[in-house]
């Protein structure tokens, strides 16, 4: 090696300077080998010692520098602009944290000089070794990907969409709307809500920036803020989407029935379907699992009947690697299964109703075409509403679901609307009705019906059972007496976890979720709420929380508005450097490495038999290159030469 | 003199086994001896010391070494035959690692000499007599070589041009080092004559390898029974392979065993053993600290596994006691 | 063994342990000398190479310092650490180098004192050991 180092020692005052032999350590590293110059200055940091090393580096011809000084959180970025300056690649320099793990820490004098000494010479070692590195950059992705199209999800959707950035809004079911589409009616407006939601998804539908991936389901996610690689599965629907019309003639000819699903189970459909009336983009699918062409059926009752030549039988399952800059997970929530909690009869007893169902019940596109009725068809005339159901009990969630009082409060005021003289049974322990409409909403549904509230002692303290063609409620009051009355339907409120595929989301996005309620969990549920610990991963709606429609809507466009400010089209990101790097010839595919990286970077090519590692998802931890057996991998910056000099410097005297 | 290239054979600290790597040449030997004079082989034919030692200095062309440097005589003849040949051969693992008689490195040379020649239950030796470097017999003084503190590699005593690895080398590779000495076609001088890369790469089960090795019990082989066509390491046997230079033709693989490590690491691993250590780790797939312990426990003699071959040719050469050479 | 000063090097993560370091210098704690820093970016790096070579060329102990699992800045970096720690103890203890000579420690940004405490205690029983013979 013929370097020029050029080493500096600062004095940092007499922070350095009176707790060593300065004159000792530079006496001593004058006399290392490729050391060309060594000067100690007062303090580097300022102007006079960076202009010092840029005229150095000039005037000496240095090819590496060391400074020894603070550490190189202090000042390592100020000292590779200086070599930068002068025309010296920053990566060819090497700083000896003299000041912190040294001046600092070590009183005794003589044993500073020489710890010091083994800093410095450590440094000198290395850096002869340095190689130099380039920032590479590349531009950033505008565009974003929105994962859930329920109210959140669309919220950030359109706001992202008016700033022209190109969305990609996926959807696991074959229609948009989330749950609130399956709603008759919203509090606190009781507006009905297709009215409010119909025009959004209209815009959503036809907004030539959003590109609506129904079906879809997010396989695997690469990169980081600003260049996320994102692979997604599109099912094959089985219906041109382009050509369909949603006329329904082939649902009347398809000779499979099931459950439906979109009907929370409280009706049926056919294979081929349409998941509720009004369902948006209304467009058949055809339901693979119970088709008869997919049990080896040469059944094609749909295709003969669809008028527009619409089924496309040879459809197939499509991957796509979508380029996008951010993320916003919108994925929603499910109800606690009441079928968990046995005292609420739900499952047992006959007509004992999550309100999910109900929501369907009441729904003109609903099993009923709205009409509230037993599951034997008669109309009931008490009607119980239970909540908290799952919520503010030491046995499954503690928290409060922040809705329930209000939409059981709307079911009060759909079911007074519809049964005129009906009575209602309020089960409660506790009400939840902050903000400036909760309470008036309670005091005017409150008045207009027949309802008669029973305040429970705990949450909890209600058993449901069935005797004698009636549904039986015990439960204990606020006082503590056993009390007793009958009901002919019961209506649950159960409480809201995060969506039952969370988990797995949380898994594929890298992001934590809380325990047991399966909600994603912020950055800072103060200060960042929309965040996640993963910069460029958002979190929005009921997947994040609780909450209400106009919650989500705020948490949805908050989102877009994070990644609006900060992703900013034409802007460059700068990749790290510091990366490992594979040597083709010498990797021999054993692919040990692949399964350590955090960060999916390396890949293995089965045809040529080796490794590759990607250097824009590489962060540069080196873990690989300490595992490879042959010695295949490059950590740049900390090779193993690099190290190994370290170490003789640190150890070796001289 | 015929004028054709002069060849030497010579054996160190061995077990011979790499002397019949040379008769497993079989016909190809004939081809060989034909193209060359042997003029020293101890093992195989009788040439005498004096001859060589009498013959110019780089008059040999080139001499193929095996065996580990243990004895005082052998460093001699090292270096004697060194100064004798242009090129030097390390023929095999022992003098290319140390190889298997290199593990008397994890012990010291006084703890050797006492176990086998006043401990073992087999030895009769009353007064405890250890080997001296002389002693007088029938009136006339006898002289044995010393018993060096410990094992080193060839490449420890004399400078090496070549090695051919192998425990012991395959015939091809040998007869292919031997043409290349003859046609002149040598490689940069320093290196290994075998396969660059490590031995998943020529690895008959390599596509049988997932791309996420993860195992959660280490079985030894007398332990399970295993898929014949599936990578060990998959099957959670150790297999060195992945540290271990490729060039044997896949030998124990293909007796479905699997690799040692006899041809040592790849040119830019420095310790076999640390890295066989480092890859074995990674593949653990647990993390709790009581469950990990109970793997790690159940690796058997990681000394002995990781350093098989390349003990003496390790970082730390062997085990750090006081008064090593 | 009066008067010994053993020589430890300590491989320290760039995000949590170095800034851990760092932090006891800024609080100007003492703790003794013996200590030589290496730093990498992650403890995930530290090749059981390198402590083998540590050892070769001097140092009677060598520690790992990283961050807390699950804290690591590269996510996993240092559980594999961990599981090298394990398994290169092993082999450590065949090449006659106690136990005690390598030491794995997690130690956050904020943990001045704990690493004051750690590289205390490591002198401190190195001293006993004395020397690492060679």
């Amino acid at each position: 090696m013929a370097e020029r180092i050029g080493v500096y020692v600062c004095e940092c005052g007499p922070n350095i300077k009176d707790a060593m032999d300065l004159d000792e350590v530079v006496t001593f590293v004058q006399g290392l080998e490729n050391v060309v110059l060594t000067k100690a200055f007062g303090l580097l940091c300022a102007q006079e010692g960076q202009e010092l090393i840029g005229k150095d580096i000039k005037e000496h011809d240095l090819t590496r520098v060391v400074i020894a000084a603070c550490s190189p959180k202090e000042h390592e970025k100020t000292f590779r602009q200086c070599l930068e300056k002068a025309g010296l690649n920053p990566f060819l320099l090497q700083i000896a944290n003299i000041r912190e793990q040294c001046a600092w820490v070590v009183k005794d004098k003589s044993l500073a000089t020489d710890k010091a000494k083994a800093i410095i010479h450590a440094a000198v070692r290395r850096v002869a070794y340095h190689e130099p590195l380039e920032v590479k950059e590349i531009a950033c992705q505008p565009h974003a990907l929105v994962v859930g199209a329920g109210m959140a999800g669309i919220s950030a959707a359109l706001t992202l969409a008016q700033k022209n950035r190109k969305v990609y809004l996926v959807e696991k079911l074959p229609c948009i709307g989330g749950k609130v589409a399956c709603y008759e009616d919203v509090f606190p407006s009781l507006e009905c809500a297709s009215c409010i939601l119909d025009p959004i998804l209209d815009e959503v539908l036809h907004n030539e920036h959003i590109e609506i991936l129904t079906l879809t389901e997010v396989q695997e996610v690469l990169g980081f803020y600003g260049n996320f690689l994102v692979k997604v599965t599109k099912k094959a629907r089985f219906v041109d989407t382009e050509t369909c019309i949603g006329c329904g003639a082939c649902l009347e000819t398809c000779p499979v029935t099931v459950k439906n699903e979109y009907n929370e189970g409280l009706d049926e459909r056919k294979a081929i379907y349409i998941p509720y009336a009004g369902a948006l983009p209304n467009v058949a699918a055809i339901d693979k699992k119970h088709c008869l062409r997919w049990q080896g059926e040469a059944c094609s009752a749909c295709r003969e009947a669809c008028p527009f030549g619409s089924i496309t039988y040879e459809d197939t399952d499509q991957v796509r690697q979508l380029r996008v800059g951010a993320i916003v997970l919108a994925t929603g929530f499910d109800l606690f299964d009441p079928a968990r909690a046995p005292q609420y009869g739900y499952g047992k007893v006959e007509d004992v109703y999550t309100s999910l169902e109900f929501e369907r019940l009441v729904n003109s596109t609903g099993p009923t075409q709205g009409k509230i009725v037993l599951r034997n068809g008669q109309v009931p005339e008490k009607i119980a509403l239970v909540h908290c159901v799952g919520s503010r009990s030491g046995k499954f969630h503690e928290y409060c679901s922040t809705v329930c009082c209000m939409y059981l409060l709307k079911f009060a005021h759909q079911v007074t609307r519809q049964l005129s003289g009906v009575s209602i049974l309020g089960f409660y322990s506790d009400l939840c009705l902050p903000g400036k409409e909760a309470q008036g909403f309670f005091n005017k549904i409150s008045q207009e019906g027949n309802i008669q509230w029973l305040h429970m002692k705990e949450p909890d303290s209600i058993e449901i059972t069935q005797a004698d063609g009636k549904t039986l409620i015990r439960f204990t009051d606020v006082h503590g007496s056993p009390r007793e009355v009958t009901s002919d339907m019961v209506v649950l409120a159960p409480a809201m976890e995060g969506a039952r595929d969370a988990g797995a989301m949380a898994q594929i996005f890298d992001i934590s979720q809380g325990a047991g309620e399966g909600f994603f969990a912020e950055e800072n549920s103060q200060i960042a709420p929309v965040s996640t610990a993963i910069e460029g991963i958002f979190i929005a709606g009921c997947a994040q929380g609780p909450k209400d429609i106009q919650s989500s809507v705020a948490q949805g466009q908050a989102a877009a508005g994070r990644i609006l400010s900060r992703l900013v089209p034409g802007e460059k990101l700068a990749l790290e450097p510091v990366t490992a790097e594979v040597d083709e010839d010498l990797c021999c595919g054993c692919k040990l490495c692949v399964g350590l990286c955090s960060y999916k970077a390396i890949t293995c090519d089965n045809l040529k038999n080796n490794v590759a590692i990607n250097k824009v998802l590489c962060r540069g931890c080196g873990t690989c290159a300490a595992a490879c057996p042959s010695g295949a991998i490059k950590a740049h910056h900390f090779t193993d030469t690099e190290v190994s000099e370290e170490i003789r410097g640190l150890l070796r005297q001289g | 003199m015929t004028g054709k290239p002069k060849i030497a054979l010579y054996w160190c600290s061995s077990c011979g086994g790499c002397e019949e790597s040379v008769i497993d040449l079989a016909e190809d030997l004939l081809t060989v001896t034909a193209a060359v004079d042997i003029v020293f082989w101890p093992v195989a034919l009788d040439f005498k010391y004096k001859d060589v030692v009498a013959m110019n200095d780089g008059e040999i062309t080139a001499t193929l070494i095996n065996g580990a440097i243990r004895m005082g005589e052998q460093e001699h003849m090292a270096k004697m035959l060194r100064k004798k040949s242009r090129l030097v051969i390390a023929h095999g693992s022992c003098a290319h690692l140390g190889g298997v008689v290199g593990l008397a490195n994890f012990y010291r040379r006084e703890d050797l000499l006492s176990r086998l020649y006043q401990e073992v239950p087999t030895i009769n030796n009353p007064q405890g007599i250890l080997p001296q470097l002389e002693t007088i017999e029938s009136g006339r003084k006898v002289k044995l070589p010393d018993f060096h503190d410990t094992v080193k590699t060839l490449d420890q005593v004399v400078e090496v041009d070549y090695t051919i690895p192998g425990c012991p080398p395959t015939p091809e590779l040998i007869k292919e080092a031997m043409m290349m000495v003859l046609e002149d076609r040598l490689p940069p001088r320093g290196s290994v004559l075998a396969e660059k890369k490590a031995l998943c790469d020529t690895c008959p089960r390599r596509d049988s390898k997932p791309d996420k090795l993860r195992i959660t019990e280490f079985k030894r082989v007398y332990e399970t029974e295993w898929d014949p066509e599936k990578c060990f390491l998959a099957e959670g046997i150790i297999c060195l392979g992945p540290a271990t230079r490729g060039g044997c033709n896949a030998r124990c693989i293909n007796a479905n065993m699997p690799c040692r490590g006899c041809f040592g690491p790849t040119d830019d691993v420095r310790d076999q053993g640390a890295k066989s250590s480092s890859f074995l780790a990674s593949i653990i797939d647990v993390t709790d600290k009581e469950a990990l312990k109970k793997i790690v426990d159940a690796i058997p003699d990681p000394g002995g596994l990781f350093y098989r071959y390349g003990l003496a040719s390790s970082i730390l050469k062997g085990k750090m006691t006081r008064g090593r050479s | 063994m009066k008067g010994f000063e053993p020589k430890i090097i300590g491989f320290l993560c760039n995000w949590c342990s170095y800034e851990g370091a760092d932090a006891a210098g800024r609080a100007r704690k003492a703790y003794p000398a013996n200590l030589r820093v290496l730093r990498v970016m992650c403890s995930g790096r530290v090749d059981p190479q390198f402590i083998l070579e540590a050892f070769k060329e001097g140092a009677d102990g060598v520690m790992i310092l990283g961050c807390h699992p699950g804290d690591c800045h590269y996510k996993e970096g240092n559980l594999q650490t961990l599981k090298r720690y394990y398994v290169l103890k092993r082999v450590l203890s065949t090449l006659g180098i106690e136990e005690d000579r390598l030491r794995l420690d997690w130690i956050s940004a904020g943990e001045g004192d704990k690493f004051v405490q750690v590289v205390s205690e490591m002198t401190e029983r190195m001293r006993q050991l004395g020397p690492l013979p060679r």
